[in-house]
């Protein structure tokens, strides 16, 4: 038997979770199905808390539970959400069963050979992460392992992957954004009209004022406390993405584009990947290697040995800035169709 | 202190065991959401009550678990509110005693 | 029976990916194939993640809120770092992917009205 703390909670969570999947997979309202995405990735969200990984149930509560979810349901928002049903098929369909169990029975054939769930021992924790462990607050004062190795040690991946975010933004942007002028030329198809109108709710428009600065102030804390606590540039990116999309729902998209205009929107999301290869060309400028943190010392202001620790707050703010203005993007290209006008 | 906590948990459970049932039973749209958003609310507030029980002795914790069940007390009912809104508006119908 | 339980993530991992592989290639509906890349890439992780697991291990954020002592003597106690590493890019690149298809989706749905993969076939055709 495993000896993780809570294991047979552990059990019903992964058998609940399968059963998640199997009905997001078959209800025949796509937004029934959008729901109970998200519940199937808060359920994920909780396993991944109890086997250890607070960061990583962090990153998934935020994006996979609550920005997932609200990109599945704007873009549903102009469509008839039901999934129509045609009879026949089901050959196809057991056919494609057939094979997938296949392939799962050949996956399923290697289990003896795997190591025991929870072993200490087993090759993946035998000789890299232990370095890391012992050796991080010695190097950079960070006593988060994750945020130290993703920042400082594979500084690179991270470029990468905020890199990645920035080019779906652009993505979708150029799918789905229609130009005014060929508007005016009648170019595209007709504008989709929603089912009903939303319309305007008192409640709901105090309620969300009332939230967005506590929900921001959290999140700049979460960025900031990354070192010390679960946290970082994604989540931190993700939960302000997320204020904003709650004022885009509660009041008029209109309303959030006259504070933060497209073309503001595009540039920062731009500025933080900006901001994290100009960290790293400044090292190189200081005399060191790309990314190098230690070669900042003599610019960053603080003690003498912090600036590994600081060189990742940098880095870990653009990762923020581009998170959170992508988020934001995405969402308002998804809302109103490209249009940029009238959305959830 | 730790007892307290314990009954206040369990009770929340009671409460979600409840509001699940009534998710079930009721025959209406209005009548599910009002079980859902008044249960639910109750019940992660009775819940959070608990877990501030069961801390170790430190003020911090249990004023940032204060202040989840602040944002909690104010943004489940807004969402309910926000549901019932949209049910009335898309044209759900109440139900009537001499309807069925 | 014992080494189904021992083992049991690796088979709830299996079946995961399985049924999002499952979904991707015979459900009609183009929403339904997203959500079931989605499970298939949460699926990946949770492979991921509980193979960095370790019996009785502290979370790898060595502060003393977190039970530590300072300086970590033994690197068995601490849940392996490593994995959740590459998870938390894996989920990050995962929301920005199924982002796309959405969009990619949509764009469909602009031009043939439905989502359903045999309405647009025959639309197309015509």
């Amino acid at each position: 038997m495993p000896e993780l703390p809570i294991w047979q909670f552990d059990i019903l969570l992964l058998i609940l979770v399968v059963l998640f999947a199997v009905v997001a997979l078959s209800i025949r309202n796509l937004m029934g199905a959008a729901v109970v995405f998200g519940a199937y990735s808060f359920m994920m969200c909780l396993i991944w808390a109890g086997m250890g990984a607070v960061d990583v149930a962090f990153t998934e509560a935020a994006v996979g539970a609550g920005v997932s979810t609200v990109f599945v349901v704007s873009t549903l928002y102009n469509t008839s959400a039901t999934m129509r049903s045609r009879p026949g098929g089901l050959a196809f369909k057991l056919f494609i069963g057939l094979v997938v169990t296949i392939a799962g029975a050949f996956l399923l054939s290697a289990l003896p050979d795997f190591p025991k769930w929870g072993a200490s021992d087993s090759p993946v924790n035998a000789k890299v992460a232990p370095y890391y462990i012992l050796n991080t607050i010695a190097d950079s004062h960070v006593p988060n392992v994750v945020t130290s190795v993703l920042a400082d040690y594979r500084g690179f991946d991270t470029l990468l992957e905020t890199t990645v975010v920035f080019i779906a933004c652009i993505a979708i942007y150029s799918i789905l954004r229609v130009d005014k002028a060929k508007l005016e030329t009648g170019e595209p198809a007709a504008a989709p009209v929603p089912r009903y109108d939303p319309g305007d709710s008192l409640i709901v428009r105090q309620a969300s004022r009332f939230m967005v600065p506590f929900m921001q102030l959290f999140a700049l804390y979460v960025i900031a406390h990354g070192h010390y606590s679960p946290g970082g540039g994604f989540q931190g990116g993700v939960i302000l993405g997320a204020s904003l999309i709650l004022l885009a729902i509660s009041f008029d998209l209109k309303s959030l584009l006259r504070q933060w205009s497209e073309k503001t929107l595009m540039l920062l999301v731009a500025a933080g990947v900006f901001l994290y290869a100009a960290v790293g060309l400044a090292c190189m400028f200081m005399g060191g290697d790309y990314l190098d943190y230690v070669f900042l010392d003599s610019i960053l202001p603080g003690e003498k040995d912090m600036a590994r620790s600081h060189g990742i707050l940098l880095v870990e703010i653009g990762v923020g800035i581009t998170v959170m203005f992508s988020m934001i993007a995405i969402h308002i290209n998804l809302a109103s169709n490209g249009r940029f006008d009238r959305g959830l | 202190m730790d007892y307290l906590g314990y009954i206040l948990i369990s009770t929340g459970l009671l409460f979600f065991l409840g509001t699940t049932i009534g998710l079930l039973r009721f025959p209406d749209f209005y009548t599910r959401m009002h079980a859902a958003g008044k249960g639910d609310t109750l019940s992660t507030v009775m819940i959070l009550i608990g877990c501030i029980c069961l801390v170790p002795m430190g003020l911090l914790l249990a004023l940032k678990i204060l202040l989840i069940i602040n944002f909690i007390f104010i943004g489940s009912p807004t969402a309910t509110h926000a549901m019932m809104d949209a049910g009335n508006k898309a044209g759900a119908t109440p139900w009537r005693k001499d309807s069925k | 029976m014992e080494k189904l339980i021992a083992n049991f993530n690796y088979v709830i991992v299996v079946i995961l990916m399985m049924i999002g592989l499952w979904s991707m290639l015979a459900q009609k509906n183009l929403i339904k194939k997203c959500i079931g890349m989605a499970i298939f890439q949460t699926g990946i992780i949770l492979f991921f993640i509980s193979i960095g697991a370790k019996d009785n291990a502290l979370i790898p954020i060595l502060t003393e809120a977190a039970n530590h002592t300072y300086p970590v003597s033994d690197a068995s106690k601490v849940a392996n770092p490593l994995t959740q590493i590459l998870m938390l890019t894996a989920i990050v690149v995962g929301v920005a992917t199924l982002g796309v298809a959405l969009a990619l989706a949509q764009k469909i749905y602009q031009q043939h009205s439905s989502f359903d993969e045999d309405e647009i076939l025959e639309n197309e055709r015509k």
